[in-house]
């Protein structure tokens, strides 16, 4: 069943208006929600409620107490209320159709036809346009971070220093992870810079196998820094190619939408996990950058996200949450990220619960911010 | 229950014995239907529900638990020998054939002296009831390196199971000599074959990996409706027909002049592969992405815009995957043309659940197994197809290996793999 979304903004609502009348709309809330529940299992008999008593005006601002006025049989119960709505924020589709039919759709899951549909009017692809270049700005930003840092990764391999070249390593690895979840979007630079080995023919020992984790798996196995050297070099020269394709890049508003919440599905399969990070174990560093790039694609999609659902409102508090918690962690150790073997249990369940309370909220992102309605699936030909 | 209601016994074992090689085993004892006093097997058959009593036989042309249906409940054990010689070697893969006869065969559970270790851990009570048991042996392609002078037997095909893209394979969990599937009917039958054939090969083969793995429950609607795999998919439909023996000799058992070792005949190569399913990861994909990964309605299991299970997707009908796409998983793994029509392989897989990884992700997923004649014409060319599919976000292979099932045995003394000392 849908979970209940209110049709009317609630934004609306002054903050005067609500302390005023705080109770009362409390109390209207209360019985909206019994009401939909009824309307939801089913009830024959749902309940009518006087039309200037429920606008939301009636609800929130208006002085006429709220009252049962009579109870009817309905004749459309996708709209017990009998509430009318001239504009929905947040789409160009006429409320008329938003609030009503497509209101009707979602609430059955079903359309005149009989298939599964989604429960939005689709956004304009235009209207990605800003956030995948405001994007493209900040990923630009990092990438400068990534070629100097690499630079210093360089030189540390050199002079033959782990430990600087250890912690270079890690300033250059969390540098790229800022980027997001940047799989599938430049070609096979990804998989030279962050590749693992898994599905190399090969494997560890294959020339092929290259990048951070090549470095990872040389400085934290006890090779020889300067044998790693060549692996920085290359680093270097695929960074400079990353930074050029850049700009270029094609980003659809379907992959980047999807990438909102792919970031963090990532942080938590491969480097919470320990899967991608079996030398190094800093699965929490990498995780944090990942957080930083999920808030960042969330907030360029803010513009989109107003009215549709409250994705957003419930995104940020799990954002926000999965923040202090790991700002929690990290004060815990001193102002470092914690390698995951240096996790408590406590910390580990804190780190883990948050990611996976933040995930579920994020998994709204792509179903809000569809830019195209679903395709119907014609029906294989009789006659088979 | 009472101990014993002779005529509940044999109407029961009339009725089930007539169906085919699945019967109900009926013991040594029903001939001495005259005989006053019921045998202990009689008495313990008496109160075993069918399907406890269900047998299937160990001995045939081929072995068991290749075609037999899956039954509910399975280990995968992988062994490694330590054996010292090829001699040491048969004598172990000796004990096991006749410990796994037994077991399948069911038996009262024998009494040693007092003050022996009994012979049987009698985890299963008095009586071992057979409950569709079936263990079914293959080797992998490190038996036949240099240890035991094997190495003119390989079958041609067994290698070492390549590393696939976006394989994530784990040492510890792949690979081994010897393959034991055991499955049965309930958890604690597989256990207690898991423990007496540990036992009987002590000193001589040890354990490299292991899983266990269950089918859901058959839910419908129709007898005939596949279960489900942990991705909510209903798993199995498009399978070959293992009634056609036709089909089956020219898709799963190795043949006569194909090339192969004479004692490879009538075997086949089993295919394992531990999949991990990110079923989390799953659960936020919408709905209609999820079928169109697979390309089958999650509740029916139809092939997308058709309605029943076994519906053919019609392919040339849908040229550029308005209905099904083309990176579907079941349009990858199966185009149905005539070209690939000998790529088929037949799936036996079973679901499985090892407890959460570090990160509290369950640790879900699939214990792929698939039986076929040419594991390079069949499964890798279609695991190979399969690189693209979109599901693979959401899969990752961690274990298995490439094993060779040998053919049947005769009966006792034959064991599987007698074959590899016959020449
Ligand atoms: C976790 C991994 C996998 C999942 C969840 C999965 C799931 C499914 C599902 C739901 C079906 C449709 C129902 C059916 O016909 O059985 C199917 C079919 C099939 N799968 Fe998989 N599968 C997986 C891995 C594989 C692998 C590794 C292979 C082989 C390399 C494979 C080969 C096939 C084939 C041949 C079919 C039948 C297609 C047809 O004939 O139409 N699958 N799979």
């Amino acid at each position: 069943m849908a979970t209940f979304v209110p049709r009317f903004p609630l934004q609306r609502m002054r903050p005067t208006q609500r302390s005023g009348k705080g109770r009362l709309a409390l109390a209207a809330l209360a019985a909206l929600a019994a009401l939909v529940a009824l309307v939801a299992v089913g009830a024959l008999v749902a309940v009518a409620l006087v039309g200037s008593a429920l606008s939301p005006a009636g609800l929130f601002g208006g002085s006429r107490p709220f009252s049962v006025h009579r109870l009817v049989a309905q004749a459309n119960p996708s709209d017990p209320l009998g509430v009318r709505i001239t504009r929905v924020y947040g789409t160009t589709t006429p409320a008329k159709i938003y609030g009503t039919e497509i209101g009707q759709q979602e609430d059955q899951g079903i359309n005149r036809s009989g298939q599964m549909i989604s429960d939005l009017s689709p956004l304009a692809p235009a209207a990605f346009r800003g956030p995948v270049s405001a994007y493209k700005r900040y990923a630009a930003g990092w990438l400068v971070r990534v070629s100097h840092e690499t630079a210093v990764l360089g030189a540390a391999l050199r002079a033959g220093n782990r430990a600087a070249a250890e912690s270079a390593w890690r300033d250059t690895w969390s540098a790229y992870l800022h980027l997001g979840a940047v799989y599938g979007l430049f070609g096979s630079l990804d998989q030279e810079i962050d590749g693992m080995p898994g599905g190399v023919p090969g494997g560890t020992s294959s020339p092929h196998f290259s990048g951070l984790h090549r470095i990872e798996m040389g400085l934290w196995t006890g090779q020889p820094p300067h044998s790693l050297v060549r692996w920085s070099n290359l680093l270097a020269v695929d960074v400079a190619q990353l930074r050029r394709v850049l700009p270029g890049v094609q980003i659809t508003p379907l992959v980047y939408a999807t990438r909102s919440h792919e970031i963090l599905e990532d942080a938590q399969r491969d480097l919470l996990s320990g899967m991608d990070v079996p030398w190094s174990g800093e699965g929490v560093l990498g995780t944090a950058a990942g957080l930083v790039a999920t808030d960042e694609v969330v907030r360029t999609l803010r513009p989109l996200l107003g009215g549709r659902d409250n994705t957003l409102v419930e995104v940020q508090n799990e954002l926000l949450l999965l923040s202090s918690a790991l700002a929690k962690v990290r004060r815990e150790h001193h102002g470092t990220w914690p390698t995951l073997a240096e996790l408590s249990i406590t910390q580990r369940e804190l780190v883990d619960g948050t990611l996976a309370g933040a995930l579920g909220a994020l998994e709204q992102l792509p179903g809000s911010l569809e830019a195209a309605a679903l395709p119907e699936i014609p029906n294989i030909p009789a006659g088979q | 229950m009472s101990p014993l209601d002779r005529r509940t016994f044999l109407t029961r074992s009339l009725i089930t014995a007539g169906a085919g090689a699945v019967g109900v085993g009926v013991g040594t004892s029903a001939s001495d239907a005259s005989a006053k006093r019921p045998s202990a097997t009689e008495q313990a058959h008496s109160v075993l529900s069918d399907e406890l009593a269900t047998r299937i036989p160990f001995d045939g042309a081929h072995q068991s638990g290749v075609l037999t249906p899956a039954q509910d409940h399975m280990t995968m054990l992988a062994l490694d020998s330590i054996a010292p010689n090829g001699a040491v070697l048969f004598e172990g893969l000796q004990a096991l054939s006749a410990q796994a006869r037994r077991l399948m065969h069911g038996d009262p559970v024998g009494v040693t002296e007092v003050d022996d270790p009994p012979p049987d851990s009698g985890i299963l009570g008095a009586y071992d009831a057979p409950d569709a048991l079936t263990v079914t042996v293959a080797f992998g392609a490190a038996l036949f390196d240099d240890r035991y002078g094997l190495g003119h037997l390989r079958p041609k095909r067994l290698v070492e199971m390549p590393n696939f893209p976006n394989d994530n394979i784990d040492p510890t969990r792949s690979g081994g000599d010897v393959l034991v599937q055991v499955c049965a009917n309930h958890r604690d039958t597989v256990i207690h074959t898991v423990r007496e054939i540990l036992r009987a090969t002590a000193g001589k083969l040890v354990v490299r990996w292991t899983l266990d793995g269950f089918q859901s429950a058959a839910r419908g609607p129709t007898p005939r409706s596949n279960k489900r795999n942990l991705f909510a998919f209903r798993d199995g439909t498009a399978n070959p027909d293992v009634t056609d023996a036709v089909l089956m000799n020219r898709l799963i058992w190795v043949q006569p002049g194909s090339g192969e070792p004479r004692w490879a005949t009538s075997g086949t190569y089993q295919v394992v592969r531990t999949i991990r399913m990110h079923v989390e990861f799953w659960d936020r994909v919408g709905m209609l992405e999820q079928e169109q990964m697979i390309g089958r309605y999650r509740v029916s299991g139809a092939p997308l815009g058709g309605d029943g299970e076994f519906e053919d997707p019609d392919y040339p009908s849908d040229p550029d995957g308005r209905r099904i796409k083309l990176d579907a998983h079941i349009r990858l793994a199966n185009p149905r043309t005539p070209t690939t029509a000998n790529q088929r392989i037949l799936r036996r897989g079973y679901n499985y659940h090892r407890g959460v990884d570090e990160a509290g992700d369950l640790d879900d997923g699939l214990l792929f197994i698939a039986f076929n004649q040419d594991p390079d014409r069949q499964f890798a060319t279609i695991q190979t197809r399969l690189t693209p599919e979109p599901m693979v976000d959401y899969i990752t292979p961690v274990g298995g290996g490439y094993f060779f099932a040998p053919p049947g045995t005769s009966g006792p003394p034959d064991w599987v793999g007698s074959g590899l000392a016959a020449t």
